[in-house]
């Protein structure tokens, strides 16, 4: 056991005590991850089937409307394979983003009672979410063996737009998190807001069929650049463009930052309330 | 540093009461453009003072709310002051509710090791004590059971045990002393007596003024948030008791 004083005069240091604290509480966020996949995977009748029920019926319904009714034709890869890749990462980002920012209102009942750091549920949740989707990319991945795409070398590269993914979504998550703790609407409203964004990036259509004057809109929304890198890596075999490279990894430490910011400055505030 | 294990000065602890009751934020852009956003703050705790030494023992009194749990939790951390300052060395186990973070669909094992984890001990030191834990609480046989199908005397006895299984510096007691049965409370105290002889600087909270008297080495009163009286036993228990009656 170390030595430990608490002090409530000692002032907390923004952005730098947040991850040290998610660095001391590394075992914890260990087990509430664990725990996660758990309650998710060994316990219920489903078990794995069930998480990937959501993405795999999404992908099915949107394969027959778009792939056969309006016939979209994705160039160099079979369309179903565009889709489930869009599909699975957009629903990461908003398992992520949602667990995320709930995590907080969640645990209420154990933050009120123990001292635990608050941003450390947020990032368990969110880190729980990117183990989801790594464990859904074995579907991606035999699908893309299915319709010949074949699994190219830059598969490998694959946890980079993880990873920030998972410091985009804690981030975003906290922000969330901050106004959830007074407002309880706000993850509803917040629900919507992800959904529409993922209709502004190219999840199920193709990006040749947005006309000119709306490109600047899809090229604005973060997320497109993290389809694009993150569709690179797992079945194109390409190293995507450095600008979608910078805007991902831009958006993910300003997320994080951000989040982290704003989470520190309302904490205290909000801990009355919880 | 800090002389004392614990210091608390001109500590206040304000919850804020919104006079519309906004809950969401719907409601809440509503009330602004009428502008009727009003918070009024609620001092449940205002400019409290004391110390605890090492090994001693401080008991605190006072009727229903006068903010005897806000204190506590602030002493355990999960309430920043809202002015003043609280400054506590060492290791503190806070025994305000037992059994945080209780998952009923996680066996009792499992629950040891999160509960443990969350009062900031180490998960791999938790894995090696949950059999002397258990063992402890009497529910050796259940560790593989998912605690769902504890009996609440059950959940409190196990609770319990997790928290006092490490020598804690200062153990922070808020009434949870009357869980379990008669045999388990006699049990219960006289780990936290063979603590105290330790040299464990203990708070501890209770209606039970028999108990105080007992075990206190000095006494505060508490009323709407402020010290009324703070002395020897004897002396605040009389008074509290004499303004009861």
């Amino acid at each position: 056991m170390t030595t430990s004083f608490y002090d409530s005069d000692q002032a907390r240091r923004p952005l730098i005590s947040e991850f040290q604290n998610i660095w001391d509480h590394r075992g914890l966020v260990r087990l509430l991850v664990g725990r996660d996949l758990t309650l998710r995977y060994k316990r219920s009748v489903l078990g794995v089937w069930w998480t990937f029920l959501n993405p795999l019926l999404t992908t099915a319904v949107l394969w027959i409307v778009f792939g056969q009714f309006f016939r979209f034709e994705i160039p160099g890869a079979p369309y179903i394979v565009y889709l489930l890749s869009g599909i699975l990462l957009m629903t990461y980002f908003s398992q992520a983003t949602l667990a995320s920012g709930s995590a907080i209102v969640n645990n209420a009942g154990i933050l009120s009672k123990v001292y635990v750091p608050a941003e450390v549920f947020s990032f368990a949740a969110a880190t729980a979410a990117a183990a989801n989707f790594t464990i859904s990319l074995g579907v991606l991945l035999i699908i893309q063996v299915a319709t010949g795409v074949g699994i190219p070398w830059t598969v490998v590269l694959t946890p980079i737009p993880i990873l920030a993914m998972l410091a985009f979504t804690a981030g975003l998550g906290l922000l969330i998190a901050s106004a959830a703790v007074r407002f309880f609407d706000v993850i509803d409203f917040s629900a919507v807001l992800i959904q529409l964004a993922s209709y502004l990036a190219p999840t199920f259509y193709p990006i040749e069929i947005v006309p000119d004057r709306f490109l600047p809109l899809i090229y604005s929304n973060p997320l497109y650049s993290y389809l694009v890198v993150f569709r690179g890596f797992v079945y194109e075999g390409v190293i995507p463009p450095t600008w979608n490279l910078l805007y991902m990894a831009g958006s993910a430490v300003i997320a994080l930052a951000l989040g982290v910011w704003v989470f520190s400055r309302s904490w205290k505030s909000m801990v009355v309330v919880l | 540093m800090i002389d004392a294990a614990i210091e608390v000065h001109e500590a206040s602890l304000a919850y804020r009461l919104s006079h519309s009751g906004a809950g969401t934020a719907k409601e809440y852009v509503v009330q602004l453009m009428k502008r009727q956003v009003r918070y009024e703050k609620l001092w449940a705790v205002k400019d409290v003072s004391f110390q605890v030494g090492d090994g001693e023992v401080l008991g605190v009194i006072g009727a229903n709310g006068a903010g005897k749990s806000t204190l506590m939790k602030m002493l355990a951390r999960v309430l920043p002051p809202t002015e003043g300052r609280v400054a506590v060395r060492g290791r503190v186990a806070p025994m305000i509710e037992l059994g945080a973070g209780f998952n009923p669909e996680l066996t009792g094992f499992e629950n040891i090791v999160m509960y443990g984890t969350l009062l900031g001990r180490n998960p791999q030191f938790m894995r090696g004590q949950a059999p002397a834990i258990a063992d402890w609480a009497n529910l050796s046989g259940f560790l593989d059971v998912p605690i769902r199908s504890y009996s609440t005397g059950m959940l409190a006895r196990l609770g319990f045990s997790v928290a006092t299984d490490t020598e804690p510096d200062v153990l922070i007691v808020d009434e949870v002393l009357s869980v379990g049965d008669a045999a388990f409370q006699i049990r219960s105290f006289e780990r936290i007596e063979k603590m105290i002889a330790q040299g464990t600087s203990v708070v501890l909270v209770s209606h039970d003024l028999a108990k105080i008297r007992q075990i206190a080495d000095r006494v505060i009163w508490l009323d709407h948030g402020k010290v009324v009286s703070e002395g020897d036993p004897e002396t605040v228990v009389g008074q509290y008791e004499a303004s009861v009656t």
